[in-house]
Formats: C-alpha cells, sequence, structure tokens
C-alpha cells in the first residue's frame, strides 16, 4: 500500500468505532487541527464539533484524520495547498492530482478499505471533481440539506457538505445521518429523507436528459463517448439544453463564489486564532496585511483580490449584482427541465485527472474552465452524485447524476442502478 | 445663514440575548459573555433572534414608518480590531422601515429616512486617552449586542433642535420598552453644515449635551472656514470633548463592498406581525399629554411631565380614573415626582403599589389628614409598601374634624392664657399665632389650621 498521508493534513489510528470516516480539513473537529488547508490557520483546533462531525460519532463513527485539500476550497486539483502542507497525489497515479477541492478525501476512500466514509465539501463541484478523478463516489446534496454548522465558509450561499464512499448506498446512509436541521444554520431546513427507500426499484418509468452542451467542445471526446454509453444503458435518454448555464454558469460561478469568499476570509487576521504576527510597533493594518501576506497562498490571495474588485462601488452592479441575477436565471433554466425529466446527466469533469505537469501549465483561467460541468448544479443548489462509468489511459471516468432540489432519492435510485449492473 | 443638520443614531436594544446568537446582553465580566459565533470563529453561524425584529418593528411603527415585508442582512467589510469576523452584518438595500417622523414640541417634524438593525462590535478599551495609550483591550460581551440606526434627513435647522430630537427619541424607545437607559447606549454620527460650507461628519458622539456643544463648534468653525480661501471639502472629524478634529475626507472613506449576507435567509413579516406588534405599541407621550389636558383639565405642563414616562403615564392614568384627576396629577406630578428625585430613583426602580398611592390621595382628597402628612406618607411609602390608611388610624394622625371639639380646645386655650389674650387684644399678631400653636399641640397637629384659625377668631371675639 502507497503511503497515504499526502492525502491527510492530520491522521490518527483508531481500530474502535463502529466505522471509521475521514473530516475534509474545512471542516471543524474539536480533537483535532482544522486548518482548511491553510497555512494560516497552523494547528488551530476548534471548540466544538462541527453537526456533520457530531452526528457520524453519535451514529458509532470514529474519525481518523483531516483530509487535505485546496487552501480554503480554492481549486480543483488540490495543489493550491497550504504553505505548510503536502500536495495529494492519486492513488491510481502518483503522477496525477486527486481533483480538488477535496482531493484528500476522494483520494482516501480510493485508497482505503471500501468501508471508508469521507466527508467532502462542494462549492462550485469539490466533490464531483475528486470522486470522478479518484474514481469513487460522491454526493452533493441540495443546497440546505446538510447543516453547514462548524464549515470553513468558502461561500456561504453555494457550501454544501455531502459524503464520498465507493458505494452509492453508503454515500445514501451518510446522508441520512447528517442531513437535517440543526438550529445552528439559518439556510439549512428539515425535510423528507428516506435516501435509499428507492434504491433497487424499477427505473424504466423514469425521465432521463442528457445535457447537449455537456458533451461538445471541451470536453475529451472519450470522456464524451463513456458517459454517452453508460447514460444509454439507464434506458431512453433525450438531449436537453441549458444554453445560458454552460455560457455564463463558470462566470456567475466564480463572482459569486469569490465575492462570498473574499468577506469570509477577512476574519483571519492573526488576531484571535490561527498564526501569529509580531504586533508590537505596528498599526493595526499593517499588521492584519502582513499576516495575511505572508500566511495565505497565491491563488487565495487571487481570489481574495477578485472577489473584493467585485463588491466595490462602481463594480458591484455589474459584477456581483448582475451574477445574483443571472444566478436565478439559471436556476430557473433547470427548474424548467426538472418539471419534465427526472435525471439530467453530464460528464463530471471535461477531463481524466491531469498530471502535476499539465496542471503547472495551465493559466488560472483554464483551470476556473475545469468546473463547467459542475458549476451549473451547484449554482443551483441541485443535488447531484458522480459515479465511475468507465476509463481512459487508465484514470477513471465520472458521469453526473443531477436531480432535482430535495430529491436525491431519484439520483441514488439511479446511480444504484448503473453501479450494479 | 441656514444650518442644517441630520443625524445617524444607533440605540442598543434590551434583548435579553445578542442578535445572531443565545449569549445574555446583560453586563458581565470581560469576555464572559460570549461564544464561538459572537468571537467570529471559523466554522460558526449566525442565527437571528426574532426579538431584535421584533423590537425594530415597534420603533417603525411608533414613527410612522413604511415598513418592509421582507428582511435581508448584508455584510458590511472592513478591517477593525472590534469586528470579530472583519464584516458587520446589517441591513444596506433594504432598511426594515422608510419615510418615518418624530414631531418635536415646537411642531418641527424630523423626518425619518430609514431604520434597520444591525450588530454592535465589541468594545475597545484604552488605558487612558488613545492617542496615549500604548495597549488596547478588546472585550467581545458587547460583540453582537443588537442596535438600530436611525437615519434623519438633514431636515434639523439648529444643534439645539437636533438635542431636542435626540431627547425625544429616547423618550420614546424607553416608551416602547425596547431601550434601557440604565445599561444601553446610544450614539451619533452628526452631519452638519452651514450654508455654503460642504457636509462635515461628526462621528461617534454619545452624550446629547456634547452632541449639541460639538455641533455648535463645528458651525462656527465652518463659518471661519468660509472667510478664508480654499476649496471646502466633504470630510469626516471626530469630538474630542473640546473640539472637532480631522479625521479623513470622504473619498478616502472605505468602501464597504456590501453583499448580500449568505448565512442568513431573508425573513418575512407579514401584515399579520405587523398588526400584531402594533397592538403593543403605546400611545406616546405627545400624543398621551394632549389627551390629559382635553380630557382631565389638568395643567398643560402637568400633563406633560405626567406623560413623560411610560410607567408615570400609566399610573397616572390608573389613579385618575377612581380619584379627582386634578388631585392625581398634582401629587403624581409634585409630590411622587420630588420624593422619587430626592431618593435619586426613577418609578420603575421602586416597589410602589397604586393601591397605597391612591389611599393616601383619597385621604387627601376627604381632607382625613393634610398635606403635610400626605406628602409625609409619600416620603415613607418610597421605601418600603405599607398601606397608609392602616397606618393614619394606628397612628392616630387623623385630623380632628369636629368644629365643636376644635371650639372647646380653643375656649380652653384662651382661659388659660390670659397674657396672650390681653396682648393679642391690643394688636399683637405673634400672640394670635402662639394661641393657634397651643391648640395645634394640644390637638397634635391632626386639626386642620385653616379651621382652628377660624373657631379662634370667633372665640376670641
Amino acid at each position: 500500500m502507497m503511503d497515504e498521508f499526502h492525502l491527510f493534513n492530520h491522521r490518527v489510528d483508531s481500530s474502535t468505532g463502529k466505522f471509521k470516516f475521514s473530516v475534509k480539513d474545512s471542516i471543524c473537529t474539536e480533537d483535532m487541527p482544522t486548518t482548511a488547508g491553510s497555512q494560516i490557520l497552523f494547528n488551530y483546533i476548534p471548540r466544538f464539533d462541527a453537526t456533520v462531525v457530531e452526528r457520524l460519532k453519535k451514529a458509532g463513527g470514529v474519525c481518523i484524520g483531516k483530509t487535505a485539500m485546496d487552501a480554503f476550497g480554492f481549486g480543483s486539483f488540490s495543489v493550491n495547498v497550504g504553505l505548510d502542507k503536502e500536495v495529494p497525489k492519486n492513488p491510481l497515479d502518483k503522477e496525477r492530482v486527486c481533483g480538488g477541492s477535496s482531493g484528500g478525501a476522494a483520494g482516501a476512500v480510493a485508497l482505503l478499505d471500501e468501508n471508508h466514509i469521507a466527508l467532502g465539501q462542494s462549492t462550485g463541484g469539490s466533490i464531483a471533481c475528486p470522486a470522478a478523478f479518484c474514481g469513487v463516489i460522491g454526493l452533493t446534496p441540495t443546497y440546505g440539506r446538510v447543516s453547514r454548522y462548524g464549515l470553513l465558509s468558502y461561500a456561504n450561499s453555494l457550501d454544501k457538505i455531502g459524503p464520498i464512499a465507493k458505494t452509492v448506498k453508503k454515500c445514501a446512509e451518510v446522508l441520512e445521518i447528517i442531513s437535517g436541521a440543526d438550529g445552528k444554520d439559518a439556510t439549512c431546513v428539515e425535510k423528507e429523507k428516506g435516501f435509499s427507500e428507492d434504491i433497487g426499484r424499477d427505473i424504466s418509468g423514469l425521465k432521463i436528459g442528457v445535457i447537449a452542451e455537456a458533451f461538445g467542445e471541451g470536453v475529451d471526446p472519450e470522456i464524451a463517448e463513456a458517459v454517452r454509453h453508460a447514460a444509454g444503458m439507464l434506458g431512453e435518454v433525450e438531449e436537453v439544453s441549458l444554453p445560458i448555464t454552460m455560457k455564463y454558469g463558470v462566470s456567475t460561478y466564480y463572482l459569486i463564489a469569490l465575492t462570498e469568499a473574499s468577506t469570509n476570509l477577512a476574519k483571519y487576521c492573526g488576531l484571535r486564532y490561527g498564526v501569529e504576527g509580531e504586533p508590537s510597533g505596528v498599526s493595526f493594518n499593517d499588521y492584519f496585511s502582513s499576516v495575511r501576506s505572508e500566511n495565505f497562498n497565491k491563488e487565495t490571495k487571487r481570489r481574495i483580490i477578485l472577489g473584493t474588485f467585485a463588491r466595490m462601488v462602481g463594480y458591484r452592479d455589474a459584477y456581483y449584482i448582475k451574477a445574483m441575477k443571472v444566478r436565478q436565471l439559471i436556476i430557473d433554466e433547470y427548474k424548467k427541465l426538472f418539471e419534465k425529466y427526472d435525471v439530467l446527466i453530464s460528464p463530471s469533469m471535461p477531463v481524466i485527472a491531469p498530471k502535476f505537469d499539465e496542471v503547472e501549465k495551465m493559466t488560472p483561467m483554464q483551470q476556473y474552465m475545469m468546473d463547467i460541468l459542475t458549476v451549473g448544479p451547484n449554482l443551483a443548489g441541485l443535488p447531484h452524485i458522480s459515479i465511475p462509468c468507465g476509463k481512459k489511459d487508465g484514470m477513471p471516468i465520472g458521469m453526473l447524476l443531477i436531480g432535482d432540489h430535495w430529491n436525491e432519492k431519484r439520483i441514488i435510485q439511479v446511480a444504484d442502478y448503473y453501479e450494479k449492473k | 445663514m441656514v444650518t442644517l443638520v441630520g443625524l445617524e443614531t444607533h440605540i442598543q436594544l434590551n434583548t435579553d440575548t445578542k442578535a445572531f446568537c443565545g449569549c445574555p446582553t446583560s453586563e458581565g465580566k470581560p469576555n464572559t459573555q460570549v461564544c464561538e459565533i459572537c468571537l467570529g470563529h471559523p466554522g460558526s453561524k449566525p442565527m437571528f433572534n426574532k426579538k431584535v425584529l421584533d423590537y425594530a418593528l415597534k420603533l417603525c411603527i411608533a414613527l410612522g414608518c413604511k415598513i418592509e415585508n421582507e428582511v435581508a442582512f448584508s455584510r458590511k467589510t472592513y478591517f477593525y480590531p472590534d469586528m470579530s469576523k472583519n464584516y458587520q452584518i446589517t441591513q444596506f438595500e433594504i432598511p426594515l422601515g422608510r419615510n418615518g417622523s418624530v414631531k418635536l414640541k415646537s411642531g418641527k417634524v424630523v423626518e425619518i429616512e430609514r431604520i434597520h438593525i444591525e450588530e454592535d462590535p465589541a468594545a475597545l478599551i484604552h488605558d487612558g486617552a488613545i492617542d496615549e495609550s500604548d495597549s488596547v483591550l478588546i472585550d467581545y460581551n458587547r460583540s453582537g449586542v443588537p442596535l438600530v440606526e436611525i437615519v434623519t434627513t438633514p431636515c434639523m435647522n439648529s444643534p439645539a433642535e437636533a438635542r431636542e430630537f435626540l431627547n425625544e427619541l429616547v423618550r420614546i424607545v424607553k416608551y416602547l420598552k425596547i431601550f434601557d437607559e440604565r445599561t444601553g447606549v446610544v450614539k451619533s454620527d452628526l452631519n452638519v453644515n452651514i450654508e455654503g460650507h460642504p457636509r462635515v461628519e461628526i462621528k461617534n458622539v454619545s452624550s446629547f449635551k456634547d452632541a449639541e456643544r460639538a455641533m455648535n463648534y463645528e458651525l462656527v468653525r465652518q463659518k471661519i472656514a468660509l472667510k478664508k480661501p480654499g476649496e471646502k471639502k466633504v470630510h469626516t472629524r471626530a469630538w474630542t470633548g473640546r473640539k472637532t478634529t480631522m479625521l479623513r475626507l470622504k473619498e478616502n472613506e472605505a468602501d464597504y463592498g456590501y453583499i448580500i449576507e449568505p448565512d442568513l435567509p431573508v425573513f418575512s413579516v407579514s401584515n399579520d406581525k405587523i398588526e400584531s406588534i402594533r397592538k403593543d405599541v403605546p400611545e406616546l407621550a405627545h400624543v398621551r399629554s394632549v389627551r390629559y389636558v382635553e380630557e382631565h383639565k389638568i395643567d398643560t405642563i402637568d400633563a406633560e411631565v405626567l406623560s413623560m414616562e411610560l410607567e408615570l403615564a400609566e399610573l397616572f392614568e390608573r389613579v385618575a380614573a377612581e380619584i379627582d384627576p386634578k388631585i392625581a396629577a398634582k401629587w403624581l406630578r409634585h409630590e411622587l415626582m420630588r420624593v422619587l428625585n430626592y431618593n435619586k430613583k426613577s418609578l420603575k426602580e421602586v416597589e410602589l403599589d397604586e393601591q397605597h398611592v391612591m389611599e393616601i390621595l383619597r385621604l387627601v382628597e376627604g381632607k382625613d389628614i393634610s398635606e403635610r402628612t400626605g406628602q409625609k406618607l409619600m416620603e415613607k411609602l418610597i421605601d418600603a409598601p405599607f398601606s397608609p390608611k392602616e397606618y393614619v388610624i394606628r397612628e392616630g394622625l387623623m385630623l380632628v374634624g369636629d368644629d365643636s371639639e376644635i371650639r372647646f380646645v380653643c375656649e380652653d386655650v384662651v382661659k388659660s392664657n390670659e397674657k396672650a389674650v390681653e396682648d393679642y387684644k391690643s394688636g399683637s399678631e405673634k400672640s394670635f399665632n402662639f394661641l393657634v400653636g397651643q391648640v395645634m399641640r394640644i390637638t397634635q397637629g391632626k386639626a386642620d389650621p385653616a379651621v382652628v384659625n377660624k373657631i379662634m377668631k370667633e372665640v376670641l371675639g
């Protein structure tokens, strides 16, 4: 077995507990450091467990560690780790990335025993992407299904905690445990559960649409072909179109996500927790600046600057406010399709897990375009699940099944059907 | 020269717990009334305290604002050591209330542009004066305490008028029971300018006296500045207690980069909700005092004083329903207030049974006790509750009301004080007072002095 420690920012050995789980490092654990993969929160140990952690522990689980990630979730390859952290490598090919930002989580599931459960978090695709790259199952629930209490926010209106595991059924079981209102996250609500109820039921009556734009330009033709083939195994499928989502999704996503992120990260200033600088003799502004300059990585700084720009007077209406309006159009576009269809299908990622040297050559814009297939359901708050559906160059290909709000049950039913076939 | 004044006033709401977490708002040792939410710890999320909404709605209703049916919060982001998250949860796009007004005694109507809810930052405690202190302590007990911000248009025309507005505003929030002056703080940003000078904002003044002084200082400064050459710019100043000093130009102000607070949903405020809150909004002081004059024919000044505090006004109304309103007005306004002021207490703080107050007033009304006895009883009543009626009977303080009894005593006094009677007859007023005094002594002050005077004159012929 290859060394697993690059997949974790913190790892403990444990043989107790009914089951073992790992937690993405952006989710609070009261007995382990929680750094969101950043250096600025070096050795920060929260005073409380996130609701999801508390619930898994209560169900008999034991946490074996905190998984590696792009600092604050900023990335699609888990290479933007904190300055003091290791980059996780794909267990299927050490030359390749795990995907991001929940890279360590998906890598751990791929590497560890088949019962391992990882908690990931998706803002724009951070569960589906690494799940696809590592050949495991990643379930992103409806926004508001799972409490974000204890999640170090990236973009609060987009952040969702979800399970990554080796089987669809396991993901459904974990969601059953972690979901539901807790009175600590005002955006989390109580809705009907029973995610595994329809597993094994006939899917022939379901209407399935494949998103036409998700199989064209920018998507590896071999991946497109594999996903089309997999979709065909589910019965009769129809082509559907999401023109606004596919055209404006990435820019809308980045404007909203980075705008919110730039306010969320304001609190990290070396005053109350995390790393500290030398405060004497400097003004508070200079002190905050020096701590932030020294401890945020390049991508974090880039996103704070972009996000701050988009909300400043004179730009706010053109970027932030406009993006909020386009987001509504994207939601409407999906809702219209769900009047007719039960499940929508696209590839999870346009490529297989790239090699580290390939990632290095990418511009930030090329990296952001990696999210083109996942930002849509994330912006719309729709539940989606990535399942492996073939290989290219020995690396897994992920298929993305998207369901209507609160209808995780349906995508779980279909994903399980495909998994068993 | 026309003076324009507009105010942005922050008032702490006296809810039991903070705006976005369950921590108490009461006083405590520094940094003991805190949790991960008001400390802004990573992973914590705000939960909105709906009591804050109820309180703010009360104010909006009382000031006649147009009220939004949706409450949305925003983030105001700036870096400052008292900000636990380096952003403040406030309302930006859509304030809870708009277009209200406050009427001053002069008849002047102060226009309220907006009222919104926000959270207080932590308190910074300097060792001595800010500019001399080389350290600062942060007390997060205040972090997250709910505030309402009340913004007026620049419609006031003098510092005195602005001060009157502030007094009236505080009277209203006390009336609404959403503010406690013993623990709560009121702070204002003062926007002031004279004709021809750009607007100047004086930040963060808490006493109303200081607010008036700061504005008066600033107006004189602006007059002098106008006589000097050079461009005058919109800017922000600070009040040191003696003068205003330049802080920064408006164009150098922080851009707060407001965004919608994504951790909180939009809360709806139904019309039913507004109507149910409206039922809790009491008739305000200025309306009440006019009604008292009309209904009870009492003096305007008495009516104004009685209506100033809700507790006093409500006591007066209950007493006036049973006892001659003029006596009630006189005794509550003068005697009760005198005794309270002497003891430096407010009506809220004393355990006062209105039945006991009414007993005193009934005894006075029926001339069963002298006014002096009534005053004494009122003084005693502030210390501890007791039944004045029982006390008066037990202590034999009832006035001797029977004329024949007083006549008997007078005749007795006249018989045994021949010298004084002679002196009186030769014109000594002093001797008359002596004789009356003897009667009062024998009756132990229970006789009405006016009646004794009258009968003594008759006896002396």
